[in-house]
């Protein structure tokens, strides 16, 4: 069943007379509970792609529909609404707020999602339950971004979109943390969109999306994806 | 290009550039303003009394002085000039709601006055020299005949010419008038010689009576009155209208006293000019002025300054990476420090400009024929004048500007050009004292966000509390200052006076004559002298106030029933006895001294005063003459008679302190327009700060799913606390800085602290509102934040 529907979305920036096709006429539908790949060159307009779907930004043309409503025209408020019941974020900088300690940070979507999941359950299955009180700045990168994807579950979305989660960290701890994305993402039975640079990390998914210059130059549904230890890093 | 890119970041910064223009334009206006204020009265007061020769020292004698006292008076060591004088205050014929204060200078030495239009002075003119703004509002032209009432004889002449003089720059009838009010009350002058004339005429008239007593036929009464008046009645009847002697000198008091003492073989009153009242309240303008200048004018600088090096510093931060590429692109250091103070030196000097401007006009709405001071004062120059020390602050000011931006961006220069390009990050988030309070964890996420900013940003708190506090200093001491005085007129009005008319009486009126007048009039009486209490001057107040038509009340303005067994010190003396022990006070000019028992303390709101019952005073047999009489009779149903200096009427009195009243209005809204600005622009800068540094915090909240309205209520929130924490600090700063403004601006007054409960209610609501507008200005903002944008860049 479709989750996602892209409608000949385009994403135009204007400087003066000057026009920029971030996203050129893209259509496509994603299904529930699949683990999506995003892959493109820098300014190719991936995240631009993933900002749409968020509800971060809004098309300049077409419709993206999600779990059958029509986001693209929603006010400012509702597209809030829709941010914090349908989707969670995980960025390349983890983005936490730096005066509230870990478990705030956590327990903070519970705030404005009513049917969050508990917060310290959250933190205890990303493995940092004795940070509890600390602040983000005491964490380390790794760590930092395992309490930003505890936080993204933490609201318990339909759909999780992350945007290089391993950008900013080793290889080894950028594995380590995608693993667990995935996990999570499979347990909960999330679908999950990753854009990344990551050839290895496209082996593992069901869907992987090439973007260039704004366009999709194809999809393909892997039928056997690997899985995180079959994949070489 | 460098150019360019200072013109690209100014205008980047704008709200901060333009907020930091207004506060250093304020600062330095105020501060100006103020401080121009005083200068200018010291300066333009000092010039007026110079022209005018305005006497350093008046002696006063009950019996008047001799043409031989004046000759020895001139001849001591240190007198410069000295004359015979007369002040004494008439009313008009036919019209006796109106009064001038007619004056002779006899040898016109001292006390001269300055022409505006006109003839100018003859020592043998038969005109008279009237005040020019008495002659405007009562449209009285040169050529016009005027006819003064003086104990029963007509004085008339023809206005000669239109005058100002020292004497009587702040024209009041007594010391009961507050304000100034030509339309009823002002001065002239007249010739030695008229006044000769007018002596002559009354005794003359006096011989007459006496004749026509004696039984004299009529027709023959004008012949032989002629040859009674003999040359020695004549001058014996001038030396008894000289009551006084006005002199230049710059002798100490102490040292013409004894002089005094030694030439004329008995003690005099001297009154040196400083107690004067005319000098005295000029002055005292000033000295209110210098009080005014050196509290407001600082915070508001302070506050400036403050509030620029806080901005300087977080735009420097904000650049460091700017500053980096221009290092790495291969700038020297002293290029882009040169670059960046240019900010500050730019700041600086505009505002410093403006607020000159400023400054003067702030000057100028007090202090000009038109302004605050324009009714108070009567004197031809108004020139502004700037005190010396204010060019260097100024200088200062700006010097000091352009050295934050040169030393914030040097801190940003230190290292290399890699170090440099490293983006400025706020201290790390550290545990603080309050997370071990036990309630601490159970606050909201919006509190413990807002604890936790305010302890990261500790100078950003400190400098939005101060704004507040300041703001709230402002307005509680504009409106306390406000309310203290319509509470002080509304005591005078409905808590001590009862009477209808006051009535003075003249110095040596028989007593059997005044206690008829008394009785006619039904009323009471007061009887004021002065005295010495060990070498300190005050007033000694004999009252008979059996009819309630005045009252002497405690200080919590409750009515005293005085006994008739001891004094009462009234609250500004209340420090030299206390209840039950004695003092010692000795009447002026007298050698007497009376040790009596202090029995009680009495708010005197006017003078400093000793109080007793006119029994009491009959059994320590001190010898006093009525001074006023207090009556509910209209004072034109009290006829006028030898026995009446002047009359004077409540209404008029009171209506008199309301233009005084009106001047402070519009000082109290200078104070909450300058208050509500201020609070604005240090809020809204700081505010500002804030949202820049949150801004990627706040992103995330919106990416999160927080709607607008709930950010918003996050910023606003901490506003709220901040603007709570600042009343509860601003409130008893600015009691504080109004009882301090009015022991220093009201020392001749005894003034007591009476806030309204509206002055609380619009201090307080007026500061949240400011608060809650800039929040809410900020927080609108919110709305315009591109989330995508703001997630870009690292940490
Ligand atoms: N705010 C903006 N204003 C103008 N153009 C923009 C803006 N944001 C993105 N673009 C342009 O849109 C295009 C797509 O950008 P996008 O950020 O989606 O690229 P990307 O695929 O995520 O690249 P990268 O892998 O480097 O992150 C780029 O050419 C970029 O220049
Ligand atoms: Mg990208």
């Amino acid at each position: 069943m479709a989750i996602v529907k892209f409608d000949n979305v385009s994403r135009i920036y204007t400087s003066g007379d000057h026009e920029l096709r971030a996203l050129d006429h893209v259509s496509f539908t994603l299904d529930e509970g699949k683990f999506v790949v995003i892959l493109g060159p820098s300014g190719a307009g991936k995240s631009t792609l993933l900002n749409l779907l968020g509800g971060l930004d809004s098309p300049s043309e077409g419709t993206i529909t999600v779990s059958g409503s029509d986001i693209s025209k929603l006010t400012d408020n509702e597209l809030a609404d829709y941010r914090a019941s349908t989707v969670g974020f995980v960025f390349q900088f983890y983005n936490l707020i730096p005066t509230l300690t870990v478990y705030e940070n956590v327990k903070l979507v519970s705030e404005i999602s009513e049917n969050a999941l508990g917060a310290k359950d959250m933190i205890g299955k990303v493995g940092l339950l004795d940070h509890l009180n600390n602040f983000p700045s005491e964490l380390s990168g790794g760590e930092q971004q395992r309490i930003s994807i505890a936080r993204a579950l933490c609201k318990n979305p339909k759909i999780l979109l992350c945007d290089e989660p391993t950008g900013a960290l080793d290889s080894e701890t950028g594995v380590m943390v995608l693993k667990l994305l995935l996990d999570m993402a499979k347990n909960y039975g999330k679908t999950i969109v990753i854009v990344t640079h990551n050839q290895n990390i496209a082996k593992m998914a069901d869907v992987v999306i090439r973007v260039k210059n704004g366009k999709i130059r194809d999809i393909t549904e892997q039928e056997n994806p690997l899985s995180a230890d079959e994949v070489e890093w | 290009m460098l150019l360019r890119k200072l013109l690209r970041t100014a205008w980047s910064y704008k709200a901060q550039f333009i907020s930091m223009i207004i506060m250093m334009t304020l600062g330095i206006g105020i501060f100006l303003g103020f401080n121009m204020e005083w200068k200018t009265i010291e300066y333009d007061v000092g010039n007026f009394f110079e022209q005018t020769k305005y006497a350093d020292y008046r002696l006063y004698s009950e019996t008047g002085f001799t043409k031989d006292d004046l000759e020895k008076i001139a001849s001591i060591d240190g007198v410069d000039a000295a004359t015979r004088y007369l002040s004494v205050n008439l009313e008009i014929k036919g019209d006796s709601k109106k009064a001038l204060a007619l004056d002779v200078s006899e040898n016109y030495t001292v006390s001269q006055f300055t022409l505006m239009d006109g003839d100018g002075y003859d020592e043998n003119g038969d005109g008279i020299w009237l005040s020019d703004k008495f002659a405007k509002l009562n449209d009285i032209r040169i050529g016009d005949t005027l006819t003064l009432e003086f104990q029963g004889l007509d004085i008339s002449g023809k206005v000669a010419g239109l005058i100002k003089s020292g004497e009587h720059m702040i024209c009041l009838a007594d010391s009961n008038q507050v304000m100034p009010d030509f339309n009823t009350f002002g001065f002239a002058y007249i010739s030695p010689a008229k006044l000769g004339e007018i002596i002559r005429e009354r005794a003359l008239n006096t011989v007459k009576d006496e004749l026509k007593k004696a039984g004299v036929p009529d027709e023959m009464i004008n012949e032989q009155a002629e040859k009674m008046l003999t040359d020695e009645a004549l001058a014996e009847a001038a030396d008894k209208a000289f009551l006084q002697i006005n002199l230049l000198s710059a002798l100490e008091k102490s040292e013409l006293e004894d002089a005094v003492k030694e030439k004329l073989g008995k003690t005099l009153m001297v009154v040196p000019k400083e107690d004067h009242a005319v000098y005295k309240e000029a002055m005292g303008e000033a000295t209110e002025g210098k009080a005014m200048g050196s509290i407001l004018p600082v915070l508001f600088l302070a506050i400036a300054i403050l509030t620029m090096v806080t901005t300087m510093h977080r735009i420097s931060t904000q650049e460091k990476t700017q500053i980096g590429v221009l290092k790495a692109l291969g700038f020297k250091n002293r290029t882009i420090l040169l670059h960046y103070s240019f900010y500050g030196l730019f700041i600086g000097v505009v505002g410093a400009a403006l607020g000159g401007v400023l400054g003067y006009f702030v000057c100028k709405m007090v202090m000009s024929e038109n302004g605050m001071m324009g009714t108070y004062f009567d004197m031809p120059d108004w020139s502004a004048a700037t005190p010396a020390f204010c060019y260097p602050i100024v200088a200062g000011t700006v010097l000091l500007l352009a050295l934050i931006s040169f030393l914030s961006v040097r801190v940003q220069l230190r290292g290399t050009a890699a170090d440099a390009l490293r983006p400025y990050t706020p201290k790390k988030m550290k545990k603080s004292v309050l997370e071990k309070l036990p309630f601490f964890s159970g606050m909201s996420f919006s509190t413990k966000w807002n604890l936790r900013d305010l302890m990261r940003h500790k100078s950003r708190f400190a400098m939005t509390l101060v704004g507040i506090v300041g703001c709230m200093i402002l307005l509680v001491g504009g409106l306390g200052m406000r309310d203290t005085m319509a509470g002080f007129l509304d005591l005078l009005d409905n808590g001590i006076s009862h009477y209808a008319t006051k009535v003075n009486i003249v110095e040596n009126a028989e007593r059997e004559k005044v206690d008829k007048l008394i009785a006619d009039l039904d009323g009471d009486w007061e009887s004021y002298s002065g005295i010495s209490i060990d070498g300190y001057t005050a007033t000694l107040d004999i009252v008979c106030n059996e009819n309630g038509r005045f009252r002497i009340i405690d200080e919590n303005n409750k009515d005293i029933d005085l006994r008739d067994d001891g004094v009462y010190l009234c609250l500004r003396l209340a420090d030299r006895a206390k209840i039950g022990e004695y003092i010692e006070f000795s009447p002026y000019g007298g050698e007497e001294a009376y040790r009596v028992k202090v029995v009680g303390y009495n708010r005197s709101i006017m003078t400093e005063s000793v109080t007793m019952t006119d029994k009491y005073a009959d059994e320590l047999g001190i010898k006093y003459s009525v001074s006023a009489v207090y009556t509910n009779k209209d004072s034109s149903e009290i006829p006028s008679s030898e026995l009446i200096s002047g009359k004077q009427d409540k209404r008029q009195l009171m209506d008199s302190f309301q233009s005084f009243v009106s001047i402070m209005d519009s000082m109290v809204f200078i104070l909450v327009v300058a208050a509500v600005i201020l609070g604005i622009v240090v809020l809204y800068n700081l505010g500002i700060m804030s949202y820049v540094e949150r801004s990627r915090e706040l992103a995330t909240l919106k990416v999160l799913g927080f709607r607008n309205k709930k950010i918003g209520q996050l910023l606003i929130s901490q506003n709220i606390w901040l603007t709570v924490i600042g009343v509860i600090l601003g409130l008893p700063a600015g009691l504080g800085t109004l009882y301090w403004m009015l022991t220093a601006l009201a020392g001749e007054y005894e003034m007591k602290l009476m806030l309204g409960p509206l002055t609380y209610s619009v201090s307080i609501l007026l500061t949240f509102s400011v608060s809650l507008l800039v929040g809410w200005m900020v927080a609108r903002k919110n709305k315009k934040i591109d989330m995508v944008e703001a997630l870009k860049n690292t940490e």
